[in-house]
């Protein structure tokens, strides 16, 4: 909402300056969001006045003026053929800028110096005439700017309304709160009409239909009215509040909305077929052709003003087409009305038609404003477009609006507040809105009826409210709230994901961020089998494009793509990891599981680049190994990684799955080359995803202690000469299996292929550990332990001993 | 025999002095008091010497002994020293080679403020609570005395899954969800997720809210400030200058908006704060009555508190980011800067 300084002084006497006052209407809850001078680039622009004006020496058409600007008499050449000798007018002195940028500066014009440029109404924005330069009146005083001479000096105050304040969507409105916050009171415009004879009864009639949706209609009508521009004043208000100027007629039901709040509309009296009036509900796809040319398709939800005959108006948002006031117009039916706001807002919505017009109505205008506005409306029509007003107002009001009575209770302002206020200065302060207060039932209560124009208010915490926000914000003291706590520690499900985080930090991995939404087709990208489930996504019914159109079922796609833009910005050492849900549909589309899933991402040297550093990349095993540490720092139990499982976006010989207690819990491996390609990679890639419900269902709380042997350990090493298609995990679990309790530790320390080793083979190389909880092992027996260990991984796997 | 230890002792200490190693020094003591060295040579003639002799070359032997250890460990020591001093005058670095660096990994911004807000509020007894990303419009909208048809739907541009499911326009859900759930009295600060229908430069449709309330007997409008004046001198330092002014928020009243001096300018103006020397940062307020009909609390028995802010927002004020895009593109070079 724009409103305008003076426009505000109209309704009453305030001392604030511009910027005092919109501090004070900041701190009131009318939040300014701009302040802005009106005419504020024309300062340089001042009243001079004519000393001499001869013909230029060398030009027909232009005159070489003597200037007296108050202080000095300069020259400036001129085109203009309207001015004379002791003539007063706008000087544009040299560092002026007029609008379309244009910069005045010191010249020459055919030889002679011109000190500036004698401005025309248009240059100053204030009329279109352009024909001459603008004479102003004889008594101003010169070297004035010109703006404040001519009392035109305004400034433009910007209100970002919050929708809880329809009674400030005018300037009378914003004014209320200003007679509150000053202490001047309120003067609301009086309009006084001189009617004709000729009753208005005689003429037309309103017949509402549909009551619930309009619970009032009142018309007047002006006969007689000479269409045409509307003064200069009106057009600079409209202008300064943000509005087009149309026509005086137009013109005015704008001007009577933006000053007193209320919506207006006059139709054309000859286009009323039958000359009446009737208000009802739409016929189910009944055309209607809006002010604005647009065609809608309407429903019996809309409610219309129509004539005798078809529709004229969708009510409360536009007119239409076939009603308009034209150039030719003599006679208009002048229409002031109430809406029911959910109503107006669900035609507004439907129709995708939000106007000036509809805002003020779904957020509740004032009933009782009615008449004021149609008066003061048709007042203006009288003496701008030299129109009759008809005797009498047609106004169908058949259940007058009941206001709210509250009561309000002392006490609860206190406890809410704690702000100790007795009901005499509640009472000032909420008949400072404009509310009418009464003693209530008790001596410590109020009595509250609420005006018309404040429908938000409607129970005592509204009053409250008010009354907070008018005694201060700032005056409310600052406490600490004193009470039980009981802050349980985190929930598992909170210390796992921050664990995760950290481990993710320590390991060498950036957090990254990626939106939720994905385009439909991202997970082809991956080459998921046809029925793979995170194909059936989550859609957004109004995505704001394409490529954010549905739920992500992975995180793999977005990390793909986070991998290819850093690439791009030459980053080519990543290890980057998300921890988010993945949004898993259930069927059909209302049922969806949020997965939380942990996906990282490696790619690049495993050492950051550097003079001393190794120029290794990362693989397989790198990534590995974050798992691994992952399982162990949440304690979970029976991991195990197996390659008979993956995902079809892997490498098939470098990818497997990781499995908690047996289940399948994420996979981890490096990005098939195909994958890659579509994401315009070019560099190996690897990723693990975990599902981060099944980590937080099986992780452990803590530690389990074991206790420490205080004997030495006595180690062995052994190489074995193995087939190639032999797996870690067998070895291991013979190892394992072997149950020996002074075994204490195995390490695969050394893996060979190669020159002295035949074809097919491989040579593997274990260090056992051993050691005894209870005494100092002896050569003997280590050997016999680490012979029979040896002896039943050759049987057991054809191994032999290099 | 007393001669010749003399002359013994005399050319043992200056071979002692000549030796400029430890290996040569070494070579001295084998040759002096080694098994066949010079002093087993001369004690071979004490068998000769009468028994009223012995004992006194035996004490000249000892002293002999005793002086040779006595110089020979100086000596030693001092060629050690030098050694050493030697070693390392031949020995240095540039240290002015970078370092060795791991890979180091880096929270995101968010993730870092949300986790410093959650800490300063766990300390005033408030616990973590989360929901859903995917909400009810219920929970999003109805039970926070947002209805269908009402003009502060328009204040959040919503993303929608199906009439009744939306993406959560603001982590205020989450206080109804806990309190279906609990009892008062409850303080619970709920980061997330959240979405809205609108994309700029200064408007991302994917960002995170922190959203805390507190229901208790008695609270007040004044308990309000005092904790989220508090929050605020932790988070930005003290002495801030807060200010509340009112608000509209469909779920609170009486509701407020806080302002803060601006960090940037410390209030004097600028390009930050839009001249006006005071930076939004919150919304806040009492919970509406209508919220508390939604969840049966009585609104007669208990009043609370509820504030929501923007983590992107705080983040690029506590860093100095001045692109919100930047949260969302992961590019490494600016996740690697938290």
């Amino acid at each position: 909402m724009i409103v305008t300084y003076n426009w505000l002084k109209e309704f009453v006497d305030f001392d604030f300056s511009p910027q005092e006052l919109c501090d004070r209407l900041t701190m009131a809850g009318l939040e300014v969001d701009s302040l802005e001078e009106i005419g504020g680039q024309f300062d340089s622009v001042i009243v001079a006045r004519l000393e001499n004006v001869a013909p230029h020496p060398d030009a027909d058409r232009l005159t070489v003026c003597q200037v007296n600007n108050g202080r000095e008499v300069v020259q400036v050449v001129c085109g203009a053929t309207n001015h004379k000798q002791g003539d007063l007018i706008a000087l544009a002195q040299p560092g002026s800028v007029l609008p379309g940028d244009f910069k005045i500066k010191k010249s020459k014009i055919r030889g002679q110096v011109s000190q500036g440029m004698l401005c025309s109404e248009k240059e100053l924005g204030l009329s279109d005439e352009a024909a001459g330069i603008m004479i102003l009146p004889a008594d101003l005083p010169l070297g004035q700017p010109v703006f404040a001479a001519l009392g035109l000096k305004d400034f433009q105050i910007e209100i970002g309304l919050t929708p809880n304040r329809p009674d400030c969507l005018s300037v009378v409105g914003v004014a209320r709160e200003v007679a509150a916050l000053s202490g001047a009171p309120l003067t609301l415009p009086n309009t006084v009409i001189a009617e004709i004879a000729k009753p208005i009864a005689e003429q037309t009639s309103v017949t509402i239909e549909n009551s619930e949706g309009c619970p009032r209609y009142a018309a007047r009508m002006i006969e007689g009215i000479k269409i045409g521009p509307s003064p200069d004043w009106m057009v600079r208000r409209l202008e300064a509040v943000g509005m087009r100027s149309i026509n005086n007629i137009v013109d005015v039901t704008n001007y009577v909305m933006m000053e007193l709040g209320h919506p207006l509309h006059a139709f054309d009296f000859r286009f009323l077929e039958e000359g009446r009036i009737v208000v009802k509900s739409a016929r189910d796809q009944e055309v209607f052709v809006t002010l604005d040319d647009q065609q809608h398709l309407l429903t019996s939800d809309d409610l219309m003003i129509c004539d005798g005959r078809r529709a004229v108006a969708m009510a409360g948002v536009m007119g239409g087409r076939n009603s308009e006031v034209q150039d030719d117009t003599t006679t208009v039916l002048l229409e002031a009305a109430y809406f029911k706001p959910t109503m107006i807002r669900r035609t507004s919505k439907r129709h995708g038609l939000h106007t000036e017009s509809s805002h003020r109505f779904e957020r509740g205008a004032d009933i009782e404003m009615i008449p004021v506005a149609l008066n003061r409306a048709a007042g203006l029509m009288a003496e701008l477009g030299g129109g009759n007003v008809l005797s009498g107002v047609i106004d169908n009001y058949p259940q007058k609006l009941e206001l709210p009575v509250i009561e309000l209770q002392r006490d609860k302002v206190e406890a809410l507040l704690d702000i100790a206020l007795d009901c005499a200065t509640i009472q000032t302060l909420l008949e400072s809105i404009g509310l009418d207060v009464d003693a209530g039932s008790s001596a410590d209560s109020l009595s509250v009826r609420v005006p018309s124009f404040r429908p938000d208010i409607e129970r005592d915490i509204d009053l409250i409210e008010e009354v907070a926000r008018l005694y201060g914000y700032d005056r409310i003291p600052v406490t600490m709230p004193i009470g039980t706590v009981d802050a349980p520690l985190p929930p598992k499900r909170q210390k796992v994901q921050k664990l995760l985080r950290q481990i993710m930090v320590k390991t060498g991995f950036s957090e990254a961020m990626n939106y939720s939404f994905i385009a439909a087709d991202a997970m082809k990208k991956l080459g998921l089998h046809a029925t793979d489930g995170r194909h059936l996504h989550v859609p957004i019914m109004n995505p704001l494009s394409e490529d954010q159109a549905v739920m992500r079922t992975s995180l793999v796609p977005s990390l793909l793509e986070t991998v290819s833009r850093n690439l791009n910005y030459r980053s080519l050492d990543l290890q980057l990891f998300e921890l988010r849900p993945v949004f898993l549909s259930q069927g059909d589309h209302a049922a969806c599981r949020e997965n939380l899933t942990l996906t990282a991402v490696m790619s690049g040297r495993r050492e950051p680049e550097g003079w001393a550093q190794t120029a290794q990349n990362v693989d397989f095993y790198d990534l590995k190994g974050v798992v691994e540490q992952i399982a162990a720092e949440l304690y979970l139990p029976e991991v195990e990684f197996s390659a008979a499982q993956t995902q079809e976006y892997f490498h098939p010989g470098k990818s497997c799955c990781f499995s908690i207690a047996g289940e399948v819990s994420g996979f981890l491996g490096e990005i098939h080359p195909e994958v890659l390609r579509r994401f315009a990679i070019d560099q190996p890639v690897y990723i693990f995803e975990l599902d981060v419900e099944k980590l937080i269902h099986f992780a452990g709380e803590f530690a389990q202690f074991k206790p420490l042997s205080r004997y030495p350990v006595v180690i062995r090493d052994s190489a074995l000469l193995l087939d190639e298609t032999i797996q870690a995990a067998e070895i291991m679990a013979i190892i394992q299996g072997s149950k020996m309790k002074s075994l204490e530790d195995v390490t695969l320390f050394d893996l060979y292929t190669g020159k002295g080793i035949p074809e097919g083979k491989k040579s593997l190389a274990i260090r056992v550990r051993y050691r005894d909880q209870e005494k100092t092992l002896t050569e003997e027996e280590v050997s016999k332990f680490h012979d029979k260990l040896i002896r039943s991984l050759c049987r057991q796997l054809g191994a032999e001993i290099r | 025999m007393k001669e010749q230890l003399q002359a013994l002792q005399q050319e043992a200490l200056a071979a002692l002095d000549q030796a400029d190693n430890l290996k040569s020094l070494q070579d001295v003591r084998v040759r002096i008091l080694g098994k066949k060295g010079a002093l087993t040579d001369i004690m071979k003639g004490m068998r000769d010497l009468s028994p009223e002799e012995r004992p006194i070359v035996g004490a000249l032997v000892n002293q002999l002994k005793d002086d040779f250890e006595t110089s020979f460990s100086a000596r030693q020591q001092e060629l050690q020293q030098r050694a050493i001093a030697a070693r390392l005058a031949s020995e240095t670095l540039d240290v002015t080679l970078p370092g060795r660096r791991r890979v180091t990994g880096s929270l995101h911004p968010v993730t870092l403020v949300a986790d410093e807000i959650v800490e300063i509020f766990s300390r005033l007894g408030f616990s973590v609570a989360e929901g859903p990303e995917i909400e009810q419009d219920f929970y999003n909208f109805e039970a926070l005395n947002i209805p269908k048809d009402h003009p502060a739907r328009d204040m959040q541009d919503t993303f929608y899954i199906s009439e009744d499911l939306v993406l959560r326009t603001h982590t205020s859900p989450v206080q109804i969800r806990t309190m279906l759930k609990h009892d008062p009295p409850i303080r619970i600060i709920a980061p997330g997720t959240v979405y809205r229908r609108d994309s700029d430069l200064t408007h991302s449709p994917m960002f995170h809210q922190i959203e805390g309330f507190l229901v208790d007997h008695k609270v007040t409008f004044g308990d309000l400030k005092g904790i989220l004046t508090h929050f605020l001198n932790e988070f930005f330092g003290t002495g801030l200058e807060v200010r509340f002014r009112p608000s509209f928020f469909p779920f609170t009243e009486p509701s407020a908006e806080v302002d803060i001096a601006c960090v940037i300018c410390g209030g004097s103006g600028c390009r930050v704060c839009g001249r006006t020397g005071w930076l939004e940062i919150l919304g806040c307020g009492m919970i509406d009555p209508a919220v508390f009909d939604s969840v049966n609390y009585d609104p007669e028995q208990y009043s609370g508190f509820a504030f929501g802010m923007g983590l992107e927002r705080i983040a690029m004020l506590k860093y100095g980011v001045n692109d919100l895009r930047l949260f969302f593109e992961n590019d490494l070079r600016f996740l690697k800067q938290f």
